[in-house]
């Protein structure tokens, strides 16, 4: 329709008047016989309005008489880009920042490089996967709030960005708005000072899906608790859908309210644990693919055998390989990769097995001599045995000096405490929980 | 049409918004001066649709009237003719334009007022008032470093934003980047804007021009300046930004420590002697306290130079394009200059060490 009209058009005005006003211009939508005329920019917006705007509207109703009006609406520069090309084959001699990480959406805060097509799914982060399948279904309803939890580095962020990613391309009618708790935190607190609470409330709850990074920083801070639980109710209540993550179950967050705690759960709370070693074997070769770099398969299970719970990690190490395969413009060899391993892992902590009681005394309150007794009260017990299980597990020390260590005890009572400790976390989750805890702290 | 008015000033004004005229544009009137002439005042305008500027003259009329005038031709007669009283005049005459100073006649041909544009002025902004040369400040300290390539139009930008306590003013080519914070107070629902690189040099000359404190409004398409007699408006990039910070190192590995002069005369030095990319290698070795740079040109020559510096951390042996940091010297005041490593593959940090400290500079290594 518009290129019949600029037919019209072009004879009616000059040929300098015509290139210069309209060559750039399009129909972007018509709604109820109102017609979007998309141009570059606002002199163009301007001056078609004050020189052209009767004529264009003219021509337009001989063609189509349920034209009504004519707006103009100038044309985002991200829309016309991809017009010129890039040179071909020219490389510059100058690293370039990765600055197409960082694109962020301005009016949803999500960084469009998360999405489902880079999130590898394994076993053990299936079910996080599967509850955000769920939401994305049908989201206000289905899980509310879904409640993502896992150490750092698991890719709980990635997992929520691409939630909302994800809703966005389905529901492009959804608003909604990604954020970390601690900016929630500092927004909120601003507005007290400025005594803005009120259009600070009004701004989130403008939303329809909110995803809400890091909830523990919230812990001991009572003012944002109670803010956020108002926040909760509003947006439950109308149907909204509620997204956190948080390092730890809710309720072993120390410093939250019951009543929060309580809301948290009341939705879906998944875990993401640590990845299998097969799942990180996917990872480090899907984050080898987007490097374009190949690694032998031995290399490889060496990366995802070395670097054990931490996502991120694998990230940083691939990147440094990929940055030395560049430079030195060969593959690695495996010792290569082994020293770059060993230069950038965290190093294994060495604790001494006193530190070790002292951590796990002062967690379950108790005191660090009564570990080493032969007392067998029950809120005892239970660290002793901790203690023992950790001792093995982490610092693989061997079972008689744990014995010997921890007041002189047979290595048998050790065995059967770390067994025994073995097999509860399989079905007993506080103690899992404990024991994860512990050894954060580790 | 007729009036009278300072030659020096006619001057001026003329210099300055003959720079917006546009050139080889398919709409000849673009590249005019229009002038509108009402009681006591003339108005010169001038745009190439990306940038407008309106600039208001005193005079005496007699005869009030608009005109266009080819840019080129009016200011290069202009910067020749001179007056012992200072005093111009300028009159249509048959279609033409004649202007007459003492000793001096031209006739210069019009063209026809209707197609010239008007400026377009923003309506319902956010309004601010800041001092000019802060902004100046702020567009100088950074807008060398934007991308000239037009192939993402946020990057060929100064990207400017509110933050804590002041005006951020950012410019990135991905090679490098500058950043300039300033302390100026803000209402709270400034947005952020990106102002195209290419326009930057006229905000510029507009606003030395108007020294004074200028108002500022600005929208999701345009930002304007408005100082008594000057309006200016640039189209600005709906874009987006890319979160830079998140580039900037948060650690270093190893920190120099120099005499900014010491530093730019060695680099000069290394420049006779670098290759077709500008290269110059660092060698930066804290244990036997060395700072030295090297450059090699297989047709040419080679040269090595010692800088005298303050050294801590690893060794480090990084190669780096001279003109991306020889950059960054203009918006360091400060006679001390700090540069920090932080590996092979991760940007320069340059700040300088005393004085003003709100710059900073990033330079990206090369990669052979």
């Amino acid at each position: 329709m518009w290129q019949t009209a600029l037919i019209e058009i072009e004879g009616a005005v000059s040929q300098a008047n015509f290139s210069t006003w309209f060559k750039e211009t399009r129909i972007l939508k018509e709604e109820e016989g109102v017609i979007f005329l998309g141009v570059p920019n606002s002199f163009t917006q301007e001056w078609l309005y004050k020189k052209f705007h009767n004529s264009i509207l003219r021509i337009l109703r001989q063609m189509n008489d349920r034209v009504r009006a004519l707006e103009y609406v100038v044309i985002k520069d991200e829309e016309r880009r991809g017009t010129e090309s890039k040179k071909g084959g020219f490389i510059a001699p100058t690293l370039s920042m990765p600055l197409q990480d960082f694109y962020i959406n301005k009016e949803d805060n999500l960084n469009p490089r998360y999405t489902f097509d880079n999130f590898v799914v394994g076993p053990f982060n299936e079910l996080a996967h599967a509850a955000s399948q769920t939401v994305i279904k049908n989201p206000g309803h289905a899980y509310n709030p879904l409640f993502i939890y896992g150490d750092t580095g698991r890719g709980k962020t990635h997992l929520m960005q691409a939630v909302g990613n994800q809703i966005k391309k389905l529901y492009p009618e959804k608003k909604l708005f990604y954020m970390t708790s601690e900016r929630f935190g500092s927004e909120l607190f601003t507005a007290i000072q400025e005594n803005k609470v009120q259009q600070f409330k009004d701004r989130y709850r403008k939303y329809d899906v909110v995803i809400m990074d890091d909830i523990q920083f919230f812990a001991n801070k009572e003012k944002f608790q109670e803010e956020l639980f108002h926040f909760f109710n509003t947006f439950k209540d109308s149907g909204r859908q509620l997204i956190f993550s948080s390092d730890k179950h809710p309720n072993i967050i120390t410093g939250l309210e019951d009543r929060l705690r309580g809301r948290f759960s009341a939705g879906m709370v998944v875990d993401i644990p640590e990845p299998d070693l097969e799942s990180r074997m996917v990872i480090v070769r899907a984050k080898c693919t987007t490097h374009n770099i190949t690694l032998p398969d031995d290399v490889v299970e060496h990366l995802a055998s070395s670097i054990e719970d931490n996502i991120r990690e694998i990230e940083g190490i691939i990147n440094i390989i990929s940055c030395q395969t560049q430079l030195k413009n060969k593959q690695l060899s495996l010792n290569e990769i082994k020293n770059i391993l060993k230069n950038n892992t965290k190093p294994k902590k060495t604790l001494s097995v006193k530190e070790v009681v002292k951590i796990v005394s002062d967690f379950y309150n108790i005191d660090e001599e009564s570990i080493n007794n032969k007392t067998r009260r029950k809120e005892v017990v239970r660290p002793r045995q901790v203690v023992m299980y950790l001792l093995r597990e982490d610092f693989s020390m061997s079972f008689p000096s744990i014995g010997e260590k921890l007041g002189g005890r047979d290595h048998t009572t050790v065995i059967h405490s770390y067994e025994k400790v073995k097999e509860e976390i399989k079905t007993d989750t506080l103690l899992s929980q404990e024991i994860g805890q512990v050894r954060s702290m580790l | 049409m007729k009036f009278e008015t300072n030659l020096q000033k006619l001057k001026e004004s003329v210099a300055l918004v003959e720079r917006v005229a546009g050139k080889h544009i398919t709409l000849p009137v673009l590249s005019c001066i229009l002038i509108e002439v009402k009681k006591n005042i003339a108005i010169l305008r001038a745009t190439n649709l990306d940038v407008g500027m309106e600039i208001s003259l005193p005079i005496k009329s007699q005869n009030e009237g608009i005109v266009a005038i080819p840019a080129k031709t009016l200011f290069s007669f202009l910067s020749q003719i001179s007056d012992q009283n200072h005093v111009v005049q300028l009159e249509l005459v048959s279609g033409n334009i004649q202007i007459t100073s003492a000793k001096t006649r031209g006739v210069i041909k019009t063209m026809p007022i209707e197609d010239f544009p008007s400026i377009p002025s923003i309506l319902e902004a956010e309004q601010f008032t800041l001092s000019s040369e802060l902004f100046i400040k702020g567009l100088k300290s950074v807008y060398y470093s934007a991308s000239v390539s037009s192939v993402k139009p946020e990057l060929s930008s100064v990207y400017v934003y509110k933050d804590t306590g002041g005006l951020a003013f950012v410019a990135t080519d991905s090679f490098r980047l500058a950043e300039k914070k300033l302390k100026i107070s803000i209402p709270s629902q400034f947005n952020d804007i990106l102002i195209p690189f290419k326009n930057v040099s006229e905000i510029i000359r507009a606003l030395e021009y108007i020294k004074s404190d200028v108002e500022v409004s600005s929208n999701k398409n345009l930002i304007s300046f408005r100082a008594g007699d000057v309006y200016v408006v640039s189209r600005v990039i709906d874009g987006v930004f890319p979160d830079y910070r998140q580039i900037i190192p948060k650690s270093f590995t190893t920190e120099a420590i120099v005499l900014k002069q010491d530093f730019i005369n060695a680099l000069k030095v290394s420049n006779i002697f670098s290759d077709k990319f500008n290269q110059v290698h660092i060698v930066v070795d804290p244990k036997t306290k060395v700072f030295e740079i090297q450059t090699k040109n297989v047709d040419i020559g080679e040269n090595k130079t010692l800088v005298d510096a303050a050294l801590t951390g690893e060794r480090v042996e990084i190669n780096f394009n001279y003109k991306y940091i020889a950059d960054s010297f203009q918006s360091i005041d400060s006679d001390s200059i700090s540069l920090q490593f932080s590996g092979l593959n991760r940007p320069m940090v340059i700040r300088p060490v005393s004085g003003e400290q709100s710059f900073m500079y990033l330079a990206m290594p090369m990669n052979r």
